[in-house]
């Protein structure tokens, strides 16, 4: 069976914020549907507040839709089964600063089930494979901002899971930094996982991914492959500011 | 079960570390050490009663200091965690909520327990370089603090997922904590009180955990050890305090 | 499934907490007099709130122990304005103990209410009402209220024996009926002191020698320490002129 990696279905989520009298209630998605097939890099454009992580949050189990239904790999995202096959990278990660990277990467290892030689492999070719070997003796609260960011990007790694949500992967960083993302990300694709980024960064994904939704104020309004924004004139940023306006 | 085991443990370790690398840690443990060494000046102004005194200080300087310092944790942690996002790379991961929830609540028992250990051991020097011996009840009382840690650390967990703030959930914790010490005196005006008075009083039996029972600092003498029952009501106490914090946190969205 | 699974955690929690609570219920028993029965001295309501908030009944007492000893210990009459004379007298303690203390067995009751199991303070301020300041019936009062509360304190039946055998004039008898208690870790010194000096009047003098030398040993108050050794020193003269 070849399901999709990702399977969106008339998603709906409303944000209930109690208030003295009553609650207030802001539906930041509606009738939301897409899907990822496996194996694509499937990026997410949006203004800030369009919904982007919020769709990150459904899918990977940390928000319930208030209608419609998320799946992964067929199974339900706050399943174990889900869980087990993702990798996800929230946006500004955080780490205890005192820890080491090692032993940061090593709990989160166990927590994705790894342990023995296995989780130490795994943390080694993690390591690796961000960049991170020159810094693992420093502590966290020594890293910059572009470390903290490979570090987060280690952690999603560790088990090499099959769908890597990424939220804002090359927010804030130089240059070569995102030279050195897009490379590992790259890679990643190119040994059949799936990807699903978001980014503010137009240019950026035009690089990275095959495939765009456009999500304007909880609504996917674009759905535009490689092939539409290389053919468009102005490219996908011409076809971003159309459908945003 | 060996794989949740597993998961739980890691988080319990996790969570010690963490407590214990906090600078407030530190403080608190510095504290208390001061603390102690002062009681020693009480003991002097009580004469022949210097080894009772030393002991009642002592011990009620411990089980303080690491109340304060356990409430002071667990009314923040899920709190920070959430805001810190560092709760999102241990949720996407196949990590059951209970779990994760059990082995932050073991982790920071753990932290008590060496505390009161740890403090309990320097107490116990300072007794003997005074030429004192720690009274048979000295272990038990300290097992008793325990217990009552266990218990308002749970409860503190369970008011933290729904609390706006660790400022207000500290605040309720330290209310139920004294609430819990006047369980006598709660029960004496029930029976003393009629119509409405006692019809308002009585939930109170049952709402309030009675930490006296737990108190066998302030018993000693009469009982000097801790009966069957206290280990089984914190432990049933602790689980209830569990099961609703897991019935929150399995709701609550991040 | 976990959500879903709401309504029967709950009910759990409920079950377990009722069953904490009905453990808790079926075995605690306080030990302590109820708070109906508590009277609190002058300057003291915020520190027995303190007390049982925290569960520190034991500590406030041993506080309020302290507070009794220095109370006592400090003369009426040097608290007083003095002549030079009189100041330098009070300086060299030669008041101490010199009063009415009528405050005495309020503050020593309070000590009992707060902890009925604090045996040597019990001891020491009955022993202070009924045989230094003459006044047994306070002394006994006090005794039967922690005998209440902690009925299986043999040194408080104990006591009241001797105060009875005091108020009979009979002082060997009284020596004998404390003799028991000295033996134990929470007798006072002051009672101590009390059977030397019985056992001095009714002339056994082996047996006040003795306890004055277990004073001299192991007591931590300066004063009766020196007051015991000079004792001993009179003793040993009185033996050695025979």
């Amino acid at each position: 069976m070849n399901e999709s990696a990702v399977s969106f279905s008339a998603v709906e989520k409303t944000y209930k914020r109690p208030r003295l009298l009553g609650a207030r209630y802001h539906t930041a998605i509606k009738d939301l549907s897409f899907e990822i097939p496996r194996g694509e890099v499937t990026g997410l454009l949006g203004l800030n507040g369009a919904g982007k992580t919020t769709i990150m949050k459904l899918l990977t189990g940390l928000l319930f839709p208030t209608a419609g239904s998320v799946k992964v790999f067929g199974s339900a995202p706050t399943g174990r089964s889900a869980k087990a096959r993702i990798g996800f990278l929230p946006e500004l990660p955080y780490f205890p600063p005192q820890i080491k990277p090692c032993d940061a990467l090593a709990y989160y290892g166990r927590l994705s089930g790894l342990s023995g030689p296995g989780l130490s492999l795994a943390v080694e070719n993690a390591v690796e494979r961000t960049g991170l070997g020159p810094h693992t003796d420093k502590r966290v609260a020594e890293f910059s901002k572009g470390m903290l960011q490979r570090l987060g990007l280690a952690q999603a790694l560790l088990h090499d899971p099959e769908l890597l949500v990424l939220d804002e992967p090359v927010s804030g960083l130089d240059p070569l930094a995102i030279h050195d993302i897009r490379g590992l990300l790259a890679g990643i694709h190119d040994g059949g996982r799936t990807i699903f980024l978001s980014s503010h960064s137009i240019s950026e994904v035009e690089k990275l991914c095959d495939r765009v939704l456009i999500i304007v104020k909880g609504r996917l309004a674009v759905t535009v492959n490689r092939s539409g924004w290389e053919s468009r004139p102005g490219g996908l940023e011409a076809i971003f500011v159309e459908a945003v306006r | 079960m060996m794989k949740f085991l597993r998961l739980s443990l890691a988080v319990t370790i996790d969570s010690f570390f963490e407590s214990s690398r906090n600078r407030f840690f530190t403080i608190f443990s510095v504290f208390a050490c001061a603390a102690i060494y002062a009681s020693l000046l009480a003991g002097i102004m009580a004469v022949d009663q210097e080894a009772r005194v030393i002991t009642d200080f002592g011990l009620a300087l411990i089980e303080l200091v690491t109340l304060a310092y356990t409430l002071f944790y667990s009314s923040s942690v899920l709190l920070r965690e959430a805001e810190t996002k560092t709760i999102y790379l241990v949720f996407s991961r196949p990590v059951p909520r209970g779990v994760y929830l059990a082995g932050k609540l073991a982790g920071i028992m753990l932290t008590a327990a060496v505390m009161l250990a740890g403090m309990g051991i320097i107490h116990a020097a300072l007794l003997a370089l005074r030429g004192f011996r720690p009274p048979q009840f000295y272990v038990w009382a300290l097992a008793g603090s325990f217990l009552k840690l266990a218990v308002i650390t749970a409860i503190a967990f369970l008011v933290s997922l729904f609390s706006t703030s660790a400022v207000s959930t500290m605040v309720i914790s330290g209310i139920l904590w004294t609430a819990g010490h006047f369980a006598s005196e709660v029960r004496f005006m029930t029976e003393h009180s009629t119509g409405a008075a006692a019809w308002a009083l009585r939930p109170a039996l049952w709402l309030i955990p009675n930490f006296q029972l737990f108190n066998a600092r302030d018993a000693a003498g009469a009982i000097g050890v801790l009966p069957a029952a206290a280990f089984t009501a914190a432990a049933a106490w602790t689980l209830a305090a569990y099961l609703c914090s897991l019935w929150l946190i399995s709701r609550k969205e991040f | 499934m976990l959500r879903r699974s709401g309504p029967y955690l709950v009910a759990a929690a409920l079950l377990a907490w009722c069953a904490g609570g009905a453990l808790s219920g079926a075995s605690y028993v306080s030990r302590f007099p109820p708070p109906s029965e508590i009277h609190v001295p002058a300057q003291g309501a915020a520190g027995d709130m303190f007390a049982l908030a925290f569960g520190a009944r034991r500590l406030f007492a041993d506080l309020w122990f302290i507070r009794l000893m220095q109370y006592y210990g400090t003369s009426e009459f040097c608290a007083k304005q003095l002549t030079e004379e009189d100041y330098e007298r009070c300086e060299e303690g030669m008041y101490f103990g010199k009063g009415k203390y009528l405050e005495f067995f309020s503050r020593a009751r309070h000590v009992m209410e707060l902890d009925p199991g604090f045996a040597s303070a019990g001891l020491y301020a009955a022993t202070s009402l009924a045989f230094n300041m003459e006044r047994p019936e306070e002394a006994e009062e006090l005794l039967r209220y922690a005998i209440k509360y902690s009925p299986r304190e043999w040194k408080y039946l104990t006591l009241l024996a001797a105060i009875g055998y005091s108020k009979a004039q009979d002082p060997a008898a009284v020596a004998s009926a404390i003799t028991p208690l000295l033996g134990d870790p929470d007798c006072p010194v002051m009672v101590k002191q009390l059977a030397a000096f019985l056992n001095k009047k009714v002339g056994n003098y082996p047996a006040a020698a003795a306890i004055y030398a277990d004073i001299a040993a192991t007591s931590r108050d300066a004063a009766y320490v020196a007051n015991a050794r000079r004792e001993l020193k009179k003793i040993s003269k009185r033996i050695s002129h025979r």
